[in-house]
């Protein structure tokens, strides 16, 4: 997978945290992993069509959840329910909306199908045992991860 | 709180009424989320939810003029951005006729919009403000 896809990614991701959330987002090393496994409690799955095909996952604990969504609204969150699954579904649809205008910068033409939010630990979503890539993030709420399986088109 | 002082661009008329809209959609996300019975908060929610989508149109008419007003040379694309919104909020509309409204599907509209929203605002509107502050652009908000 080329660096471009990673960074379309990951810079999505640090513009939509701090201006949403007003969190700075840090890189962790990049892991290579099988199939998109997820050890937290809140996954979304964004589908990606077009010159890149494949699935891009966002892992979240409970508390960082919860915690994020009090940012945007200004409210306490006690438990992971649809509106706070759907502002999560929602932040992740957002990072992959700015991901493929930066891959178009690129030249790959992409598109992103709507969020899956999943709630629940140790949900394994695989992928056929083939290999993702693991981006591991911090801010100063919690640490999160985000699984990118994406191969180019034939 | 909802708004943020950042979310400002310094155009007093568009200021005040993203103000509104954070104030009203803040308080229909408490509506949606107290934990009310869903019967007895439904016509609250009902009449929250009317006012919201009415005054998001209003807000996005005004914007617009105030572009047009002001020249504002990307206002196709802000457009395009405002129809995209609209359509998000008719599609939950369409829903909410046919008979689905129920408290999951309003608590997903509520979250989407706020995060929609905060997008627009915090991103989008941004560059119309750096646009009045780069041209000095003088306001002729009556």
């Amino acid at each position: 997978m080329k660096a471009e896809c990673i960074n379309a990614f990951y810079s999505a991701t640090q513009d939509v945290f701090n201006l949403m959330l007003d969190l700075r987002v840090e890189r962790g090393d990049i892991k290579v992993v099988e199939g998109l496994v997820s050890s937290r409690n809140a996954n979304v799955v964004l589908g990606v069509t077009g010159d890149l095909k494949g699935s891009i996952l966002f892992s979240f604990t409970q508390d960082m959840t919860l915690e994020m969504v009090r940012i945007m609204s200004g409210l306490e969150m006690k438990t992971i329910d649809s509106f706070v699954s759907s502002a999560l579904g929602e932040v992740a649809n957002i990072i992959g909306g700015n991901a493929v205008t930066n891959l178009t910068n690129h030249n790959y033409i992409c598109d992103i199908v709507p969020p899956q939010v999943i709630i629940g630990e140790y949900q394994s979503l695989s992928m056929a045992n083939k290999k993702a890539l693991l981006i591991p993030l911090r801010t100063h709420i919690g640490e999160f991860d985000i699984n990118i399986f994406l191969s180019e088109s034939q | 709180m909802m708004w943020k002082e950042r979310y400002s661009i310094g155009v007093e008329l568009i200021d005040d009424q993203h103000k509104e809209l954070f104030k009203r959609l803040s308080h229909f996300i408490q509506i949606v989320q107290s934990e009310t019975n869903w019967e007895d908060k439904m016509d609250d929610v009902k009449e929250t939810l009317d006012f919201m989508k009415d005054y998001v149109i209003y807000h996005f008419n005004d914007e617009e003029r105030y572009q047009e007003e002001i020249n504002y040379p990307d206002l196709e694309v802000h457009r395009e951005a405002h129809a995209k919104f609209r359509e998000g909020i008719n599609d939950y509309v369409r829903i909410f006729d046919q008979g689905e409204f129920n408290e999951e599907k309003i608590k997903e509209f509520a979250a989407k919009l706020m995060a929609w929203l905060i997008m627009h605002v915090g991103k989008m509107d941004q560059k119309i403000g750096e646009y009045v502050k780069e041209k000095g652009v003088r306001h002729n908000e009556s």
